[in-house]
């Protein structure tokens, strides 16, 4: 019996409680409801008489006990009472389906997975009648294909259907639900079979020992099997246009393997490694890529091994795009060597006459001059005339002398110079807001303001001492980076496995600064350690993790391959048996109590109930009892 | 514009003004009486030539027709139609079982409005209204007459009048023709539900000789009612008990006993050449003057 795990005292309690509301209900139900009426002459003539009783007394015993009785039966139905012993129950087994990606493989007896298939069907007729089964596809994740089935055609099934996924084998995992499954269910625990090659990770192996009702069900071939690992891109710390290309190549059979590698870059060769790889062991290898377009990177192995889903990944470049700028100057050659540094930077020198508003450079710089109408583009100022100007110029002053950088905001920080005298400096008024880079005696000789996206310098840099220091070249980088932070993003490109992932950031990011997204922008949810950020995905495809300064880009195409081999413990039963040991089963009764408690209330209704006045219609009504109110 | 200010927590201005172009009617004559607009054959002080007739030693000599005797010398007396002096009685039946309903309306409060209704049409048309209410007994009545400028007092008489006490139709009918001589239109607004015979006390009005106009008012509770189960019910006038298993056929067969008893009510009615009318409470007063009472031509 099972109704909500109550003992029998539980459940008589429960039936005492449900029998007095039925009573209560019963005799309110049979109360006479008082009305006023305006005659009494038309009523003599409705029907049968009430019984001139204690309204409080059981007018209808028989009716009350009919009542009782039949919710008593489907209060049992709703228990499941069963005849026979408690323990003569059904048994729920667990087949553990291996879906890991390495069931792709083609051995010479077949594929993996249709071998293991075959296993677990032949299995399944030898479970006994009454007995129920719950498939679980087991890879990275366990998951539940079906609930416990005692129709084991459904079964049959979805094993049918059963497909191998990306990741690898978590056996423990698989085996730890799989015992928790039968743990909550009232049947008996039956047997956990396990399915698969047994290709598993080094950590996974330890808690089938524990489980004293495994199965297993080996399947025949050893894969041999070359495959990449890792593949990753970034670019060169001394070369804006070239990528570093790195990888991993993996060697999981049993003797030495040549491995070429070959890379591919928009159709073409771009490059190539012959790789000498020992059993068992994996070796890595890099070339550079010498590129400023996008582009999808393949990288190809051309081995012959069983499971040919890992011999190639493909990773997609992006776009590298340069953002203009127009250096408005009738001096450009003092600013040449400031924006000519960055490869990223396209940038184009021109007279000051030749201004126009309407430019589509990102930056402009705006050299002593006052440019009218103003740009909407973000704008560098380089010693503003007084008047048509978008920061007011307080004052003018003749060598003064730069007291301090301002270390506490993007533009200003790393800057550092000692006793710069200024020949000329104009000192701005400034607004709420605005960030004040530099200063000297008496105001703000630089200041930015977010709100315009523009810089205002006070001071040539180029015409001043400031030219000799390498604040100079910094505090233009620190400018730009400002206003154009995309530019200086950092790309890291990797091909991986699904799964879980694993990144260390080059600083701690701050909260909310670090988005970790898949294709078509959906959110992948992350962790954060310290620098150490971990996610998890468990389909293939593109995850984007960017934290503001770099923008990690992993192309999870390539399927996860474990490296051990897990041995079943010398306890569980290996191979498809015969059939599998009956027992006697108690038998169930909740439908007949159902029945037999929906057949009593419907018995009272046409006996007691409002049922009865219909079966009698026709009859010769008797009069009321009349009586005169005392 | 004085009646249609007091008449508004009974009767709104709009509905006065549709009454107004109504009439109540009535199919006898009676001697010496009638309202403004109800000719009589019996001849009296009027204005309008009824007929001639012989002359007779203590006759009026002013209404000698001279000319005639000039002509034929003989003496013949102008007779002429009486005017209009004797009441239209509305009998409002104010009993405990008038003040049962539904949905908050009574049928004491609906037969108060419909009796201020059918007074100001008769104020209207310049008849004399009485309102007699009644319960076992005939209670302080009221009259009215003259136009609809006395309409306000006939609102404040209604309004203030109290309900209460059992139906004893008998006894009201008897004291009534003892108490009005006077042969005329009696309007009953009633629910008639009185335990004792009501056919005998009204066909005593009518051999007396009065006009009946039989308006029987009813809440759907009372010909439908709601309930199913075992009942204990109250007489709201007798205060008797009544237990009782009621239940669909027995509703069915309430309400066919109900809808005879208002068919007796009807022939009764109509075999004194009077008119019944069954109103509800639940139809608005203003659909039942304009539907039902003008379709039985007790007003037009």
């Amino acid at each position: 019996m099972f109704l909500f795990n109550l003992s029998l005292v539980e459940f008589m309690a429960l039936f005492a409680g449900v029998s007095g509301v039925v009573a209560a209900l019963y005799l309110l139900d049979r109360t006479r409801h008082k009305h006023r009426v305006a005659t009494l002459r038309f009523w003599t003539h409705s029907d049968a008489p009430s019984e001139m009783q204690h309204r409080r007394k059981i007018q209808q015993p028989w009716s009350l006990l009919l009542q009782i009785l039949s919710l008593l039966c489907l209060l049992l139905a709703l228990a499941q009472l069963r005849w026979g012993s408690p323990f003569q129950r059904t048994r729920d087994h667990v087949l553990i389906l291996d879906t890991s990606a390495i069931m792709n493989a083609r051995v010479p007896q077949g594929r993996l997975m249709d071998q293991s298939r075959v296993a677990a069907k032949a299995w399944l007729k030898a479970v006994p009648k009454g007995d129920r089964v719950m498939l679980v596809r087991a890879d990275t994740l366990s998951t539940a294909a079906t609930a416990f089935e005692s129709n084991l055609a459904v079964v049959d099934e979805a094993i049918s259907l059963t497909q191998p996924a990306a990741g690898s084998l978590r056996l423990g995992d698989a085996l730890r639900f799989a015992k928790q499954a039968q743990q909550v269910q009232d049947h008996r625990a039956g047997e956990i079979v396990y399915a698969g090659a047994g290709r598993v990770s080094d950590e996974d192996d330890g808690f089938a020992n524990s489980v004293t009702n495994l199965r297993v069900l080996p399947v025949k071939g050893t894969v041999e099997n070359v495959g990449l690992r890792k593949i990753g891109l970034r670019r060169s710390p001394n070369d804006e246009k070239v990528w570093e290309v790195y990888g991993t190549v993996r060697n999981d059979g049993a003797r030495l393997r040549l491995v070429p590698v070959a890379v591919l870059f928009g159709g073409g060769l771009a490059g190539q490694r012959q790789l000498t790889i020992a059993p068992n062991s994996e070796q890595s290898f890099t070339l550079d890529l010498r590129t400023q377009a996008a582009g999808l990177l393949e990288t190809r192995i051309q081995v012959n091994d069983n499971f040919p889903d890992d011999d190639r990944a493909v990773i997609e470049i992006p776009t590298q795009n340069a953002v203009k700028v127009t250096v408005y100057s009738n001096e450009p050659d003092l600013l040449k060597p400031v924006f000519s540094g960055h490869p990223r930077f396209d940038t184009s020198y021109r007279p000051t006459a030749e201004y126009s508003p309407s430019t589509d450079a990102a930056v402009v710089v705006l050299d002593r001059f006052a440019a009218a109408p103003p740009t909407k583009a973000a704008a560098i100022w380089i010693s503003p005339p007084r008047s048509g100007t978008p920061v007011a110029v307080a004052s003018t002053k003749q060598g003064a002398t730069l007291t301090r950088w301002r270390n506490d905001n993007a533009i200003g920080a790393g800057l550092h110079t000692r006793d710069i005298k200024l020949d000329e400096v104009s000192l701005f008024t400034t607004k709420p807001g605005d960030l004040v880079i530099a200063e000297v005696a008496g105001g703000a000789a630089a200041l930015a303001r977010p709100s315009a996206r523009l810089v205002a310098l006070g001071f040539h840099p180029m015409r001043s001492p400031l030219k000799f220091e390498l604040a100079t070249p910094l505090l233009f980088a620190n400018i730009l980076h400002w206003l154009s932070p995309e530019v200086f993003l950092r790309w890291e490109l990797n091909a991986g496995s699904a799964g879980g992932q694993t990144l260390t950031l080059d600083e701690e990011p701050a909260p909310g600064s670090v988005k970790v997204t898949m294709d078509g922008g959906r959110a992948v949810p992350f962790t954060i350690e310290g620098q150490t950020l971990r996610f998890f995905s468990g389909s293939p495809g593109v995850v984007r993790v960017n934290d503001g300064k770099q923008e990690h880009v992993y192309s999870l195409t390539l399927p996860d391959i474990a490296s051990g081999t897990w041995k079943a413990p010398p306890k569980a039963v290996s191979g498809v048996p015969a059939a599998l040991e009956s027992s006697p089963v108690a038998r169930d009764l909740w439908q007949w109590l159902a029945l037999l408690g929906g057949a009593g209330l419907i018995a009272e209704w046409i006996m007691f109930g409002r049922a009865r006045r219909l079966f009698r219609a026709g009859t010769r009504p008797v009069e009321p009892v009349l009586r005169k109110a005392s | 514009m004085a009646a249609g200010r007091a008449a508004s927590p009974l009767i709104d201005r709009a509905f006065l003004e549709r009454l107004e172009r109504l009439t109540i009617h009535w199919a006898k004559s009676f001697p010496g009486l009638v309202g403004g607009h109800n000719a009589s054959r019996f001849s009296g002080p009027g204005q309008e030539f009824l007929d001639h007739r012989n002359f007779h030693q203590g006759d009026d000599l002013r209404a000698v027709n001279w000319r005639a005797y000039m002509r034929l010398e003989k003496m013949f007396l102008k007779m002429f139609q009486i005017e209009p002096r004797v009441p239209v009685r509305l009998m409002l039946d104010v009993s405990d079982s008038m003040t049962l309903g539904q949905d908050g309306l009574s049928k004491f409060d609906y037969a108060r409005r419909l009796t201020a209704a059918l007074a100001y049409v008769g104020l209207v048309r310049l008849d004399t209204i009485q309102i007699q209410p009644f319960s076992d007994r005939l209670l302080e009545s009221s009259t009215s007459g003259g136009g609809r400028h006395r309409f306000s007092p006939v609102v404040d008489y209604l309004t203030a009048l109290p309900a209460g006490g059992p139906t004893n139709l008998m006894k009201v009918c008897r004291s009534f023709i003892g108490e009005y001589s006077q042969r005329g239109l009696v309007i009953v607004v009633s629910d008639f539900l009185d335990d004792a015979d009501v056919e005998k006390p009204l066909q005593y009005l009518a051999d007396f000789g009065h006009e009946l106009s039989l308006i029987q008012i009813w809440s759907e509770e009372d010909r439908t009612p709601p309930w199913d189960g075992e009942l204990d019910l109250v007489d709201a006038e007798s205060g008797g008990h009544l237990q009782i298993s009621f239940d669909e056929e027995a509703r069915e067969r309430y309400t066919r006993s109900f809808d005879g008893y208002s068919e007796k009510l009807r022939l009764l009615a109509l075999r004194n050449s009077g008119r019944y009318v069954g109103l509800s409470t639940s139809m608005p007063v203003e659909d039942a003057v304009f539907g039902p009472m003008v379709r039985s031509r007790g007003v037009a």
